[in-house]
């Protein structure tokens, strides 16, 4: 695939996950689903039709005894330069336009034919198979920032996009620049509660933000990178086995194919 | 002129057609658009100020000073206090689902009497409390005859409860189990006193035995904290991790080495490690130095191999990596936070005495003075107690369950249920229908953590003097209850007896200004650090004499309860905005997975998927298994946190309980009830 | 069959007859534009329903006391905007009953001094899928989008569609988009929707 397609901005805001600190506890899980107003599921050990808008994956390295080796993988959306999701969408209801670069998805407008679910390769996208009901009075407890989805439409990660125009309209009133945010003042739920800091984000075009150079760092890299959707989503691990995972040898077929992200 | 069938026609074709060219049909079908978009049983959004109000989230074990976020004034997220230097911004993953815990189905709604076998009725506030003060009355002055169990070791509330039986002529106040019991009787063992700290942003390499200090022991986000410091994203790491323990869990994913050891062969592995230390050159000026060196001389690699099955090389490495380090720390402790015994402690601090760092690595805490007078907790633990109660060894009349829930958290969590069922009249003070509350005889709802004021002092583990204050996020509870402190107090009251205040809010205030801190500044989210006292500490070289040798035995297996913090505790089911968490390689619909190696799950029999029955002692419990290769070698490890026979449809009979195959034995020379070395027995069904 | 057929063919031809002299295409034009009057004046007429303010807010007494706009509807720190009032405000005034209108009367007896929150009814209302930054739009006179009630005496009907639930100055997509497009700022949906 051609990476001429990818969207470029001014802005680009990016996530870099480091794997190496990532305990798994799953805290970045529920704080999503607060901020997200993801209704909970009674048997949510279907996960067929559960909502996970970042997924806590369970990696290991195959070994056993004092040699194995396991590794915890968030998956929030990765808001690829190139989403496969966006061009297949028959009613324009997901796009990446806005500066910024984040892929949006507009509830209203879907018509849950999941085309775009089965294009992403990172399954970061959930059907909504149930009406979100909450247990009485939970409803209460709802997050102002995301509307609540009907049955039948499709959602997924934005990075905590209201976040973002919430920074712009404190930039506003502060006399900033909402162009022009400074680090750390726009940070999606699960980055700002990650307990061990394993989640860091900003604009990676941006010298001034610190993920500008983590995500240049040498172990760094993205997931699938193969396929050249060019994901705004960075991880970084020492470990060699972890990063091999992360192109699922989609290279070459075979493991540990060379590779360098562009 | 009259109008024909065909004029009628006409007409009506006429008005279609004049129909479309006004906006009736465009308009509806926008309206009509628009209105299938916000079906009446969508939820609605809340709208308002958004602010942000410090708070103190006691719904996990270790408490988290956090933000919550309310929108109109309505709670609706946590987030991080980053002025806090203890949790400094993060929270843990059950704090993180407070707001919404709020709202749980399982909370207990008002006042609630039992009328019979699972029934209750709701009663007034008034009548509760008078039916209380009427029941603890009859029993006043009676030794013997009231007690209560918490499981709340911070709060100053413990004080009022014991300050109360005081005065009612008792003293059984018995604490739930816990590491910190177990920690302070071995700090006894090794001829000193207090509460143990552990200075873990201090260290450079930080060994954690058993202990899962980054997901569920001690003050797990401080934790999280002091290891994330060292490991700066994109550049070199500052300190070194080493988890030797039963299970690759979620502190030994990131830790830089994981030695799988069997959970009861953690003194052996750590006597097995004193030996390498001291055979390279460490020296004690401890006065038992020279008992403790031909004490661990024992327990050579080859021993350590058999205890563990782990080969010689690693604890050389390990002995190696040790002696490289400027400030090495060994945490001990069991890895679901309790059971373990006290020698296991002290197998574990002796290596901090043996490096020389009690003091700098591993501190004692001074003990707090105290705002109301009394006693204190008793020198049992609620396991030890219900067991007397269920020989008849001990008789209570009434007992008051205040954060506790040990109806589902002890060993052989059957008989202990059963056990309560020998006391007349028990009372719980609970915010939800937990398993204890469904067995209670008067439920008296207890707010959530934002509803009310309540405290965290040394949270066990913390390396300082610590202690944090929450006010109330909300004007108002949710639910029609009442703070347990307050209760209690006005029952003292009644009672005749004088504890020196009526509101919990003047307890803490007064517990603050004992300490010397700041109450306002500690309720606006602020933190009191008072410092460690000194103290030297001996190897407890006589008690580690009597480490039993360990034997692995190839018809039973060593049973490890796994912790995982976001799935609850003892005393909150998990929440239901953690479900999402658990992995349907854990939970799939009702079935639990306990998990084992391919090799462990061979010799006994299994395979992946395999639905079998876990018995111990007279208890079991069912389940299905999953290999994991991170499991040590004749190692069954099961979740912790599921089997719930009370709470909601959320979790209610998902899975199953591991208490109820921990078996409980007699720590030698300690004296203590042990379980984090109960075997089991698998049998496919 | 045949027979049938011509008997059918009979009538039709009969009804033909009749029909003669019957209007031609008046009773269509009649349809029609009975169609377009009732399509343009009735039909609205039915679509809404009309709604009155909880408490007649005289914005005309208030300014007369020389209050600004921005005393009541103000931005917070924030960078958000408060929108109304909540009683916290009124209150600081009303507390009591100060004057002698009697709607003052009833916001103080009904709602502020019983701590209930008047419901107001909000004429531009926009459904949760929008998130709206009025700070963004500063620069914009209110009255552009808002009705322009900073001179009233009594507030001005509301109108909810029957049909959607919609307040009928609720502005639709159409409208912000066309501004954003003649003003060059991006019609991303993301610019709009939460």
């Amino acid at each position: 695939m051609s990476h001429g397609a990818t969207k470029e901005f001014k802005v680009t805001w990016g996530m870099v996950i480091d794997l190496d600190k990532c305990t798994g506890c799953g805290a970045c899980m529920t704080a999503c689903q607060v901020e997200n107003n993801i209704a909970p599921m009674v048997d949510a050990s279907n996960k067929l039709r559960t909502l996970s808008w970042v997924l806590v994956f369970e990696l290991n390295n195959g070994k056993s005894g004092a040699e194995a080796e396991v590794a915890y993988l968030p998956r929030p959306c990765m808001q690829c330069g190139n989403p496969a999701c966006v061009p297949v969408c028959p009613v324009v209801a997901t796009e990446k336009n806005e500066e910024g670069g984040i892929v949006s998805q507009i509830y209203p407008r879907c018509i849950g034919c999941r085309y775009c679910m089965a294009a992403c390769p990172y399954h970061a996208r959930y059907f909504n198979w149930e009406d979100p009901i909450f247990p009485k009075g939970m409803e209460k407890a709802l997050s102002p920032s995301t509307s609540a989805r009907p049955r039948g439409v499709v959602e997924k990660c934005n990075f905590c996009h209201t976040r973002f125009m919430q920074a712009k309209e404190k930039a506003r009133q502060e006399g900033g620049k909402p162009n022009e945010l400074a680090d750390g003042a726009y940070m999606p739920a699960c980055a700002e509660i990650c307990p061990t800091g394993a989640i860091s984000f900003g604009d990676v075009k941006n010298k001034e933000h610190k993920v500008f150079d983590l995500a240049q760092g040498k172990d760094a890299f993205r997931l699938l990178e193969k396929l050249g959707l060019n994901p705004q989503v960075y991880y970084v691990s020492k470990r060699e086995w972890v990063r091999k995972l992360g192109d699922n040898y989609a290279a070459t077929g075979k493991p540990g194919a060379a590779k360098k992200h562009s | 002129m009259g109008l024909d069938r065909r004029g009628f026609v006409k007409i009506v074709v006429g008005g279609v057609a004049g129909t479309l060219f006004t906006p009736v049909i465009w308009k509806s079908l926008d309206d009509v658009s628009i209105w299938s978009q916000n079906w009446p049983w969508i939820p609605r959004l809340n709208t308002g100020e958004v602010k942000a109000k410090a708070a103190l989230s006691k719904l996990c074990p270790a408490g988290c000073a956090v933000k919550v976020k309310t929108v109109g004034g309505l709670p609706f997220a946590v987030a991080g206090n980053t002025a806090n230097p203890m949790s400094k911004g993060g929270v843990c993953p059950v704090c993180a689902a407070g707001a919404q815990l709020m709202y749980s189905p399982a909370r207990v709604k008002s006042p609630l009497k039992k009328v019979g076998e699972g029934k209750f009725e709701a009663i007034k506030w008034e009548d509760a409390e008078a039916l209380l003060v009427e029941k603890l009355g009859v029993l006043k002055g009676q030794a013997g005859k009231i007690a209560a169990i918490s499981g709340d070791e911070t709060g100053t509330a413990g004080e009022v409860i014991s300050g109360l039986l005081g005065g009612l002529g008792n003293a059984g106040y018995y604490m739930m189990p816990s590491e910190k019991f177990v920690a302070e009787k071995g700090v006894k063992l090794m001829g000193g006193s207090g509460q143990p700290g552990f200075d873990i942003a201090g260290a450079d390499l930080v060994l954690m035995i058993g202990a899962d200090a980054l997901d569920s022991w001690g003050p797990t986000v401080a934790n999280q904290k002091a290891f994330a410091a060292t490991r700066p994203t994109g550049a070199a790491a500052t300190a070194k991790f080493v988890y030797a323990g039963p299970v690759l869990n979620h502190t030994a994913a990131v830790s830089d080495k994981f030695l799988p050891v069997p959970p009861q062969a953690t003194a052996a592995f750590a006597l097995g490690l004193a030996n390498l230390l001291i055979g390279a050159g460490a020296v004690s000026s401890a006065s038992d130095f020279a008992e403790y060196k031909a004490l661990a001389a024992k327990h050579t690699v080859e021993e350590v191999e058999k205890a563990t099955g782990l080969k010689a090389e690693s604890m050389k490495e390990l002995a190696a990596l040790i002696r490289a380090a400027k400030a090495p720390l060994v945490i001990a402790g069991a890895s679901f936070g309790q059971g373990a015994g006290a020698l296991d402690f002290v197998a574990g601090a002796s290596l901090n005495v043996l490096l020389g760092r009690v003091g700098g690595g591993m501190t004692l805490l001074p003990a707090a003075p105290r705002a109301v007078g009394g006693v204190g907790a008793s020198d049992k633990d609620a396991a030890s107690f219900l067991a007397e109660v269920s020989t008849g060894k001990a008789a209570p009349g009434a007992l008051i369950v205040y954060a506790a829930n040990p109806a589902y958290a002890l060993p052989q969590a059957d008989d202990m249920a059963k056990a309560l069922g020998n006391i007349a009249f028990k009372v719980s003070f609970s915010t939800y229908m937990d398993e204890t509350a469904a067995l209670c005889d008067l439920i008296l709802p207890a707010p959530h953590p934002f509803e009310r004021y309540d405290d965290v002092l040394n949270p066990y583990g913390v390396a300082k003097p610590t202690y944090l204050v929450g006010a109330p996020v909300v004007k108002k509870p949710v639910m029609d209850c009442k703070d347990p402190v307050d209760v209690l107090l006005g029952a003292a009251g009644k009672l005749g007896l004088t504890l020196g205040f009526e509101t919990y809010a003047d307890v803490i205030k007064a517990k603050a200004k004992a300490l010397g801190a700041d109450f306002d500044a500690l309720a606006a989210g602020g933190i009191w650090n008072g410092e460690p006292k000194g103290g030297a500490l001996n190897l407890g070289a006589s008690a580690l004499a009597k480490v039993a040798p360990v034997t692995l035995d190839s018809k039973t297996l060593a049973l490890a309860p796994m912790s995982n913090q976001a799935y609850g505790s003892a005393t909150l089911a998990t929440p239901p905005a953690n479900l999402l968490a658990v992995r349907n390689t854990e939970l799939l619909g009702k079935d639990l997975f306990v998990q084992m190696s391919a090799d462990t799950a061979k010799k006994a029999g299994v395979a992946e998927g395999a639905k079998v029955k876990l018995s111990a002692g007279k208890g079991e419990m069912k389940a299905r298994v999953h290999l994991n290769e991170g499991v040590a070698p004749g190692t069954v490890a099961v979740l912790m946190g599921f089997g719930r026979s009370a709470w909601d449809e959320f979790t209610k009979g998902k899975g199953d309980n591991v208490y109820k195959i921990l078996t409980v034995s007699d720590e030698a020379g300690t004296g203590l009830k042990v379980w984090a070395g109960s075997t089991v027995t698998v049998a496919k069904i | 069959m045949d027979q049938k057929l011509q008997e059918l063919w009979g009538e039709v031809m009969e009804e033909k007859k009749q029909c003669k002299g019957c209007g031609g295409a008046l009773p269509f034009l009649i349809g029609f534009v009975a169609a377009v009057i009732a399509g343009w004046v009735l039909f609205p007429n039915l679509l809404y329903s009309k709604k009155v303010q909880p408490v007649r807010f005289s914005h005309k007494i208030h300014q007369e006391q020389g209050m600004e706009c921005d005393s009541c509807h103000a931005f917070r720190d924030d960078g958000s905007y408060a929108g109304l009032p909540k009683n916290e405000k009124c209150q600081e005034c009303h507390a009591d009953v100060v004057g002698s209108d009697p709607a003052e009367k009833v916001y103080v007896e009904q709602y502020g001094q019983k701590g209930k929150e008047v419901p107001w009814l909000i004429y531009q209302k926009q459904p949760d899928n929008v998130f709206f930054s009025h700070n963004a739009h500063k620069e914009i006179e209110c009255g552009k989008c808002h009705l322009d009630v900073g001179k009233t005496d009594t507030p001005p009907v509301y109108y909810e569609n029957r049909l959607s639930g919609y307040s009928k100055q609720t502005m639709k997509m159409w409208q912000c988009e066309r501004c954003h497009a003649e003003k060059a700022v991006s019609n991303a949906c993301h610019v709009c929707h939460k």
